[in-house]
């Protein structure tokens, strides 16, 4: 490395042949980096945000239950301050309601959370929906 | 008589190397705080300081030790001559840095007794990683001149190598990265900028990068002749140290955890 070994010549003289391979490395990189934004913003379509929730567990917790969900947001563009609600029913009766709000949800991805009930909600009929969301 | 003499100025020269010792500290510090204090004030940084995996943690530490061994091997405090000095320059800057964190996050009152331990280590060890690199470059910066009558044979030939140049940008790149890379801005901004926007910011990066280059580089007058072709400093030096960058950002991402698995 420092001080060089050859003290008197200016490196553009006769750059060493790792430099270029460095260069070309980098080169190829940033062309498939430039290349992949360059495909995505000549075919992407900005679709609005459209979830689908998925329960994925039940826990009894102290003071009452709790569920775990993911949201996965299939769309391509990205939801902020995704409210949502968890509800127990008993047939057409509401027996609790929970909201959740998640900070965002980006496009194509997926989050998780949880809601916390006092209900058992294996004694009712759970619904997991999105009530509403931002545009960040 | 001549006993005495040779004693006053060996207690001489002692005060004079502990002046010297002291006067580095100071710049250490000031260093420091001037390179690390806007991170302290990041909410993001403090809460990084607890939600942040050990193990990443542990990883910025570790690589930052290195990091600060080479770093004062290439523009040392003092002039350095054998790895041995750089290590133990490295050590007191990361001492420094830690020292300097935990001192700026108790006067905010940030730490008190009453949190966990994970907590108060967690949050005096993520700051003191740019800190560490403040104090080593506030030291090194302001004691140039000084030095000049250094005890050495002859001053270290301040020639950057290739590699070390590529190596100075990853140690710029980590230390900006991590102004930004935990903060929310950079979730939000991701999401308000279109791929077109993003083409835009990397072209004009590029272009931005290699007006550096040019500049830096003729500044020495070592690097690249005016006479090389535009192409060639693009490729050597342009092109490899975008690509660190966005290698470095990817790191400080995933260290503050804002690159989230997609589903």
């Amino acid at each position: 490395m420092s001080p060089s070994r050859h003290p008197l010549h200016t490196e553009a003289d006769d750059p060493h042949w790792m430099e270029w391979l460095t260069g070309l490395i980098s080169l190829i990189l940033i062309a498939l980096l430039i290349g992949y934004v360059s495909w995505s913003a000549m075919t992407e379509q900005m679709e609005p945000p459209e979830f689908a929730i998925e329960a994925t567990g039940m826990e009894h917790v102290p003071g009452g239950y709790r569920i775990t969900f993911d949201i996965e947001n299939r769309a391509n563009s990205t939801a902020a301050a995704v409210t949502v609600r968890g509800e127990l029913k008993r047939g057409e009766e509401s027996v609790e309601s929970v909201d959740v709000t998640f900070d965002y949800v980006p496009g194509q991805s997926q989050s998780s959370g949880a809601i916390l009930f006092l209900t058992d909600p294996g004694s009712a009929q759970l619904t997991l929906r999105a009530i509403g969301y931002t545009d960040p | 008589m001549s006993d005495f003499a040779a004693r006053g100025r060996d207690l001489d020269q002692r005060r004079k190397a502990r002046s010297a010792f002291l006067a580095g500290m100071g710049r250490g510090l000031a260093g420091a705080l001037l390179f690390a204090l806007p991170m302290l004030m990041t909410i993001e940084m403090w809460q990084l300081g607890f939600y942040v995996a050990r193990e990443k943690l542990l990883l910025l530490m570790v690589i930052d030790l290195p990091l600060l061994v080479i770093l004062s091997h290439r523009i040392g405090f003092e002039e350095t001559f054998d790895w041995r000095e750089d290590v133990r320059d490295a050590i007191v800057a990361y001492g420094i840095g830690i020292a300097a964190s935990a001192a700026i996050l108790f006067l905010f009152g940030l730490l008190n007794l009453d949190m966990p331990w994970s907590e108060v280590i967690g949050k005096i060890a993520i700051q003191s990683v740019p800190a560490s690199i403040g104090a080593m470059l506030g030291r090194s910066q302001l004691t140039r001149d000084e030095d000049a009558d250094c005890e050495g044979p002859e001053p270290r030939q301040r020639r950057t190598s290739y590699l070390g140049e590529l190596f100075l940008m990853v140690v710029g790149a980590l230390f900006l990265s991590l102004n930004v890379a935990p903060t929310e801005e950079m979730i939000l901004l991701s999401y308000k900028m279109t791929p077109w926007h993003a083409l835009a910011t990397i072209l004009l990066s590029i272009a931005l990068m290699h007006g550096f280059v040019y500049a830096v580089s003729f500044e020495g007058g070592h690097e690249l002749s005016p006479d090389t072709p535009w192409w060639h400093a693009l490729i050597r030096f342009t092109l490899p140290g975008y690509v660190i960058a966005l290698g470095i950002s990817l790191f400080s991402l995933w260290i503050s955890n804002r690159s989230t698995a997609r589903g």
